[in-house]
């Protein structure tokens, strides 16, 4: 029995990873951790200093002081530059979330964003009303934009059982190139080629303003995004509703057994995951971006999807799974420069952890088999002891 | 003592324990080459663990399995496979979209090459099962899809796929359980032709006539334990049936005699047609009085599972109706019926009766979290979950690893099936459904859910009982109406009907 003792460093790693609760945490952090292994060796490969190219994210994303700055500009600009462009990606994997913990992978977000965010500009971005009224103005009609898209897929699931996935990328499309053409033709910017700027009290980002001696973004938007945390967490934790929607995400046949309307409940769902994405969609066109590019599906919905299954579903977990994400994002321009590799690194460390995220799966089965092993062979030792 | 040589199986000192249930205890048998070898015993009583583990689904605690006389540490089916064992299991493990053919050679693929490429040679794949099925007797069309064809077929090719892996030993889990009477005689037929072809075939089954009929030799389990083995021929059935149930005094449910009082559950002329359109349950009426145990008997797939689903509001009735206390609920929502007062414990206690991956408090309250005091204006309060939960898990005994905070999952069937027990029976429903309460549970819990059963009866709840163990029904029922091809061929107090003649009628035999 002796050569089948478990090795130690196995054991201690198996105890630090713990049960199947706290896996919930342990698992996505070890995934990047790994990623960032990962990460390390490609920058070795490459002859550069991995620890440098690390700390160079954080400086460029503003949560480590560089070694010198432009006039007016500090590590609290790069901070607040960084959080605008968190703003939607934590808003568009939140909505993403909703979906998925019901049950339902709503890819469409996207197409939501865009959507809402062209309705918003057109109705609201280049009106005269003050900021006053504009901004609540821009927020409204983005969600009610953004829910109605997204409701529309559900209902189709609902109606006749047409597949949310394949409607929601058909639907990408079909926005994408609306969009388009309503950009090139009626608010196109002869220069840029993108739509006009959207005026500065529609805005939901208040750009280089100037605060105590320094110019800084300033996402107003960012707040909601906070709220909608805890609103969608109070939403699946305390709510009728958000326990409705976990059971049919559960288990569907379940929910109908125990008499949930599953029907009414998948539109629901859709349409707070629009609702969701209609304000990323606010938050990147008309605060972090100020308009909108023809031709191109943000990449931002997508990246949601990662950013929500590292993150667990969990609307804590997403918060600092989007905020890790974009991290890497902005801090990638400053490491290219400072490292000398070219900036898509950063975009492949990004690719790693949600490589390693989406073998989460592997690891709870890994670490279960392994679990089950150790306690048969301490199981097997004690026996021995006792005869 | 007799001669180990002559076994093709030896089990010696098998012993499986899982959490709560020793399943099977210092077993030892043998099984000699070319016989028909029968494992009898009730539901629970560790047949299927047993053969489980010489098919290496799972290891055993304590004992060892020979094979030919070799020691074998039997860990997975493949292995099983290599030792030419197969086992067709009562729940077939087949690929509905795929051809017998295509399911038959599924993981042993026999390739060629069509130039670069290897493909599956499928043609010469066809014309070797047909060869087997013709072989054994087997007729099927190697090119038919498993969805387009009957269960008995999809069992014949659950034994092809056996014996194209030239599988020497046999098995068979309750092969006869999902099959009419013509098809069973059928398939006795056919093990008799494996055995002259020098097969060895284990039979694992809890129907004496069966056993009666082709096996050699007996093994009779009673609650994991071996009570003997016994030549068929030369035992009459009347002393099997005593080995097998062993305990005929504490088996004898203390009943009352029923008291019937008004009309809770009518059911009239109710017809429910599955997904194709084709009607499988076919103007059915029956009414339930409170006080009432009303069974339902019938062979699996006769349409009873259909007449609780549309009691309870799961399926769709076209055409009938159905009334709870006078009131029209034929169209009504589940959950308006659960409002109404009915009560409803499913056949698949995993798939429909419990979220699995909730833990035991939001399963308890998952028929009443909308109502105060779990849910006041759409906000839930977990203390009243935790509290409800713990009430129930107390007084119904539901055993678990982390009291209200188990994931479901985790426990044992037994277990989860007590919770789903607890949950509807506190709903206090004027009606409860039963649905094969007792499937897969060991004789502890079997007795502790007939007395529920019983103990709701007596307190005046109209109770609807499907059952597909005809023992249970009998024990239970105050009424009894027995299905066959969606149909209500008869329905009788239960004390004026014999288990034979009920089990006439579940064949369709005998019709009035």
């Amino acid at each position: 029995m002796k050569n089948k003792k478990t090795n130690p460093f196995l054991r201690r790693f198996l105890s630090i990873m713990g049960d199947e609760k706290r896996q919930k945490i342990t698992i996505p952090i070890l995934a990047i951790l790994l990623s960032l292994l990962a990460g390390a060796v490609v920058y070795l490969i490459m002859g550069k200093n991995p620890l440098k190219a690390y700390l160079s994210f954080l400086q460029g994303a503003g949560l480590f002081p560089k070694g010198n700055y432009a006039a007016k500009r500090s590590m609290v600009t790069d901070l607040m530059s960084m959080l605008n462009a968190w703003t939607p990606m934590l808003l568009a994997s939140l909505s993403v979330a909703v979906a998925m913990r019901s049950g339902l992978f709503n890819i469409g977000v996207s197409g939501q964003m865009m959507l809402a965010g062209l309705v918003a500009t057109v109705t609201i971005g280049y009106s005269p009303l003050p900021a006053v009224l504009a901004k609540p103005l821009v927020v409204l009609v983005a969600v009610l934009v953004g829910a109605a898209a997204s409701a529309l897929i559900g209902f189709l699931k609902y109606k006749w059982n047409i597949n949310e996935v394949v409607s929601a990328i058909m639907f990408n499309y079909i926005i994408r190139y609306t969009v388009s053409f309503s950009i090139k033709s009626f608010i196109a910017d002869p220069i840029s080629r993108q739509s006009r700027a959207v005026g500065p009290a529609a805005r939901l980002s208040l750009m280089d303003t100037e605060i105590g001696g320094l110019k800084m973004d300033i996402p107003l938007g960012l707040i909601l995004a906070l709220v909608s945390v805890f609103l969608v967490r109070f939403l699946f934790q305390k709510m009728k509703l958000g326990f409705e929607f976990r059971t049919i995400g559960a288990n569907p046949r379940a929910a109908k057994y125990a008499g949930i309307h599953v029907g009414r409940n998948l539109i629901l769902t859709m349409t707070f995951s629009g609702a969701l994405a209609g304000l990323a969609g606010a938050t990147y066109f008309l605060g972090y971006y100020g308009s909108i590019q023809p031709d191109t599906l943000i990449s931002t919905g997508f990246d949601a999807i990662a950013v929500c299954i590292l993150g667990n579903s969990n609307p804590l977990g997403i918060l600092l799974a989007s905020f890790l994400i974009t991290v890497i994002d902005k801090g990638g321009i400053y490491m290219s420069s400072t490292v000398g590799v070219r900036q898509e690194i950063g975009a492949l460390i990004t690719a790693l952890i949600l490589l390693f995220a989406a073998c989460g799966a592997f690891f709870r089965y890994f670490i279960a088999a392994r679990r089950q092993q150790m306690l048969d062979a301490d199981h097997a030792e004690k026996k021995e002891a006792e005869v | 003592m007799e001669n180990h040589e002559e076994y093709i199986v030896e089990m010696r000192h098998i012993t499986k324990r899982f959490p709560g249930i020793v399943a099977n205890d210092d077993i030892s048998l043998g099984i000699k080459k070319g016989e028909i070898f029968a494992l009898l015993g009730e539901n629970g009583a560790g047949k299927s663990t047993l053969m489980s583990m010489l098919f290496g689904m799972y290891e055993p605690d304590e004992g060892e399995i020979y094979i030919r006389g070799k020691k074998e540490h039997i860990t997975s089916p493949n292995q099983a496979t290599k030792l030419n064992i197969g086992m067709v299991h009562q729940h077939f493990k087949l690929v509905s979209n795929y051809t017998i053919a295509e399911n038959i050679i599924l993981g042993i693929e026999p390739m060629r090459r069509a130039g670069l490429f290897p493909v599956v040679d499928i043609k010469s794949t066809n014309k070797k099962v047909a060869e087997l099925s013709r072989q054994y007797g087997l007729e099927v069309d190697p090119t038919a899809k498993i969805e387009d064809i009957n269960v008995s077929i999809q069992q014949r090719v659950e034994i092809l796929k056996m014996l194209y892996r030239e599988a020497e030993i046999l098995i068979f889990d309750e092969p006869t359980a999902v099959l009419t009477p013509q098809e069973i005689d059928f398939l006795l037929k056919i093990i008799r032709g494996l055995r002259e072809q020098g097969k060895t075939i284990i039979l694992i089954t809890h129907k004496l006539e069966e056993i009666k009929q082709v096996a050699d030799r007996c093994a009779i389990l009673n609650r994991g334990k071996l009570v003997d083995i016994l030549d068929v021929a030369s035992t009459p059935t009347q002393i099997m049936a005593n080995l097998m149930v062993g305990r005929e005094v504490e088996m004898a449910l203390e009943k009352s005699k029923p008291h019937f009082e008004q009309e809770v559950l009518k059911v009239q002329h109710l017809t429910v047609k599955n997904r194709d359109g084709f009607p499988v349950v076919k103007d059915v009426s029956f009414s339930i009085h409170a006080g009432e145990i009303f069974a339902i008997a019938g062979v699996s797939g006769n349409g009873q599972t259909e007449i609780a689903d549309a009691v309870a509001g799961m399926c769709r009735v076209s055409e009938g109706t159905v009334s709870l206390m006078g009131q029209e609920i034929t169209h009504s929502s589940v959950r308006d019926r659960n409002d109404l007062g009915v009560s409803y414990i499913p056949e698949d206690r995993q798939a429909v009766g419990l979220v699995l991956d909730f833990d035991l408090a939001d399963n308890l309250a998952l028929k009443s979290y909308y109502k105060p005091p779990f849910c006041e204006k759409g906000i839930l309060h977990a203390d009243a979950f935790d509290q409800y939960g713990s009430k129930l898990i107390e007084e119904y005994d539901i055993r678990s690893g982390q009291g209200i905070h188990t994931i479901t999952r985790s426990m044992s069937g037994g277990n989860q099936q007590k919770a789903i027990i607890a949950r509807e029976i506190e709903l206090d429903s004027k009606l409860i459904i039963f649905v094969q309460p007792t499937r897969g549970l060991d004789i502890g819990a079997i007795e502790n859910i007939h007395r529920q059963i019983l103990k709701e009866r007596d307190k005046g709840k109209a109770i609807l009982l499907v059952s597909l163990e005809l023992e249970e029904i009998m024990a239970l029922a105050d009424t009894i109406g027995v299905v066959f091809s969606g149909e209500l061929l008869k329905i009788a107090p239960a004390d004026t009907m014999t288990t034979n003649e009920v089990g006439q009628f579940m064949m369709g035999v005998k019709q009035e």
